[in-house]
């Protein structure tokens, strides 16, 4: 394989690896270094201060300055709470999992860091019901830390209390948005909740609460250790800072996560470089960068630079950088509709928009493919999508218009084909 | 209807949430154990133990995919269809398992993403992930559930 990129990783330094780094293998490469740190030299303060630094942006998706949102948190007295997002359920995003899987004590020690800094004694990782395997190889990794007194109450000797609880889901793409993640904790329906209060004011028990995804907290152990200035010498920054995991799938030789520094490779690089190339030779038609939650990009666009704002610059999002490959065989309408079919199971049915215009979308999508799509249906897509996004209370009324609204776009010829067709022009896979 | 064992597990979550209503996925969860799914008697049961209304405990139960209030067969067999996987064959491995659907066993597309985007086309079978279905490990799958 040709290797593009001298780096040396960060977040899975163990590419290949299959069982769980140990509590003693993790301590010899300086694992709970930062933490220790932390809590026997710095102040909660100088730790959000040290994030802050870094340039870290939350890598959920919304990229989301981190240390910005742990300063949020108000210093008055009382309960707070970290939750971690670890409802993984974007289509083409499996990176949380392996670092779950593979490194879950640099997962605990981000968290605890984390409760560290804003004050809170408790966390919650919330994991998605199906990652049964990550889930118990987490509550494994937290035994053994609080056997060794690096987790549990005084921790390390001091008057530091840290309780990590793994919460397990049970089937719900929803409760990866953070406040229907909250409610889902708290008993209720998973549904999210309109904004103001915000939860680093109102959270968790109606307490504050930062909610960070777990990759996110996967790069907070060795911002603490080496410091803000060491992981600025890694990205492009100062807004694109520090390592980056790209969940690559689709149709290329060699899917899997590849851990980069952000805009060291182009989306043309990572597929050809570290995914050994498309399948068969064949053209790129189209590359989803953020799972199916934002607008395909073209093949023109393939010298993007995978970072936050060279993707949106170039039209889409960076997103979980959950990057899909789509080839020239593959039909674009039949892409929407299996897009738009995940959002129309997914909608919680809160907001009316969002609850019949998924289920609209989806039917005429399905329609145009089967060869039974009519000349205004274009028009009416467009028009639909508009109606849902920006009136829901939550993103994913938003997410469920882009794989309609940017292949409407960016193949109207092909959606006319398949109209004036009367069928799809494609082989069907 | 639950066990003893599970009205145990259950009484000891409920007490290590700072509110007891947290309690209540991981309850149903664990009273889904007892049968392999979640009868009316069972999920009231799961409400009483947390503290909860009947009705309270009845829509969580109904809204996740992982929570079942009808019986489900014996083995059941969930294959992704969403766009990663689809890209990799999904459907003909649904095609080619649903040769060996019965009464026991049951091949369900789904349009839900498992997470197993690099080792497409997959399924979920009970709480294992079964991945890179293709050739053998296909081949080996399909003689598995033949025989179940």
């Amino acid at each position: 394989m040709t290797v593009a990129v001298d780096y040396q990783r960060v977040l899975l330094p163990h590419p290949g690896r299959t069982e769980p780094v140990s509590l003693k293998d993790y301590q010899a490469e300086d694992g709970y270094a930062g933490w220790k740190k932390a809590i026997t030299t710095m102040t909660p303060d100088q730790v959000v201060e040290e994030v802050k630094a870094s340039g870290l942006r939350g890598r959920g998706g919304a990229g989301f300055p981190t240390g910005s949102k742990w300063g949020f948190i108000p210093k008055a007295p009382g309960a707070k709470y970290v939750a971690v997002n670890a409802d993984e359920s974007e289509p083409g995003t499996f990176k949380d999992r392996e670092l779950m899987e593979i490194e879950p004590h640099r997962v605990l020690e981000g968290v605890a860091l984390c409760c560290y800094a804003i004050g809170a004694e408790t966390a919650f990782i919330y994991i998605r019901g199906e990652y049964v395997c990550a889930a118990d190889r987490l509550e494994a990794a937290i035994a053994d830390a609080e056997a060794a007194n690096l987790l549990g109450q005084g921790c390390q000797g001091t008057s530091v209390n840290v309780r990590i609880i793994v919460f397990r889901g049970a089937g719900a793409y929803i409760c990866g948005e953070e406040t229907a993640l909250l409610e889902s904790l708290e008993g209720h329906r998973p549904m999210p909740r309109s904004r103001p209060p915000f939860p680093a004011v109102e959270g968790l028990y109606r307490r504050p609460t930062v909610i960070n995804n777990v990759e996110t907290l996967a790069n907070v152990p060795s911002i603490v250790h080496r410091g803000s200035a060491w992981y600025n010498t890694i990205g492009v920054p100062p807004r694109n800072t520090g390592p980056k995991i790209f969940c690559l799938s689709g149709r290329v030789n060699r899917p899997g996560n590849y851990e980069l520094p952000l805009g060291a490779v182009t989306i043309r690089e990572l597929i050809e470089q570290y995914g050994g190339g498309v399948i068969g030779g064949k053209a790129v038609k189209g590359v989803l960068t953020a799972g199916v939650s934002a607008p395909i990009l073209t093949p023109d666009k393939l010298d993007t630079k995978l970072d936050y704002d060279s993707v949106q610059a170039a039209g889409s999002m960076l997103g979980s950088a959950s990057l899909i490959v789509l080839d020239e065989d593959t039909c674009i309408v039949r892409a929407a509709a299996l897009m738009e079919e995940f959002f129309r199971h997914e909608s919680c049915g809160k907001c009316t928009p969002c609850r019949e215009g998924t289920s609209w979308l989806f039917k005429i999508l399905s329609r145009i493919e089967a060869g039974r799509g009519v000349p205004g249906d274009l028009d009416l897509l467009l028009s639909l999508s508009g109606e849902i996004s920006g009136k829901v209370l939550c993103a994913l009324g938003d997410f469920a218009t882009s794989p309609v609204v940017a292949t409407v776009k960016q193949f109207r010829e092909e959606y006319e084909r398949h109209i004036s067709g009367q069928g799809c022009p494609f082989e069907p896979w | 209807m639950l066990s003893d064992s599970t009205r145990g597990e259950i009484e000891r979550l409920v007490a290590t949430f700072p509110e007891s209503r947290s309690a209540l996925l991981p309850a149903l969860k664990l009273a889904q154990r007892d049968a392999g799914w979640l009868p009316r008697e069972a999920i009231a049961e799961a409400a009483d133990l947390v503290g909860v209304p009947h009705a309270a405990a009845l829509e969580i139960a109904m809204f996740y995919t992982m929570l079942h209030t009808e019986p489900v067969p014996r083995t059941r067999v969930v294959v992704c269809a969403q766009l990663p996987c689809a890209l990799r064959g999904a459907e003909e491995l649904i095609r080619e398992l649903r040769t060996v659907q019965s009464e026991s066993v049951e091949i369900e597309r789904t349009s839900e993403c498992f997470g197993a985007c690099h080792r497409a086309p997959m399924a979920r079978i009970g709480e294992q992930y079964r991945e890179n279905l293709v050739g053998d490990e296909r081949r080996r799958l399909i003689e598995e559930l033949r025989q179940a």
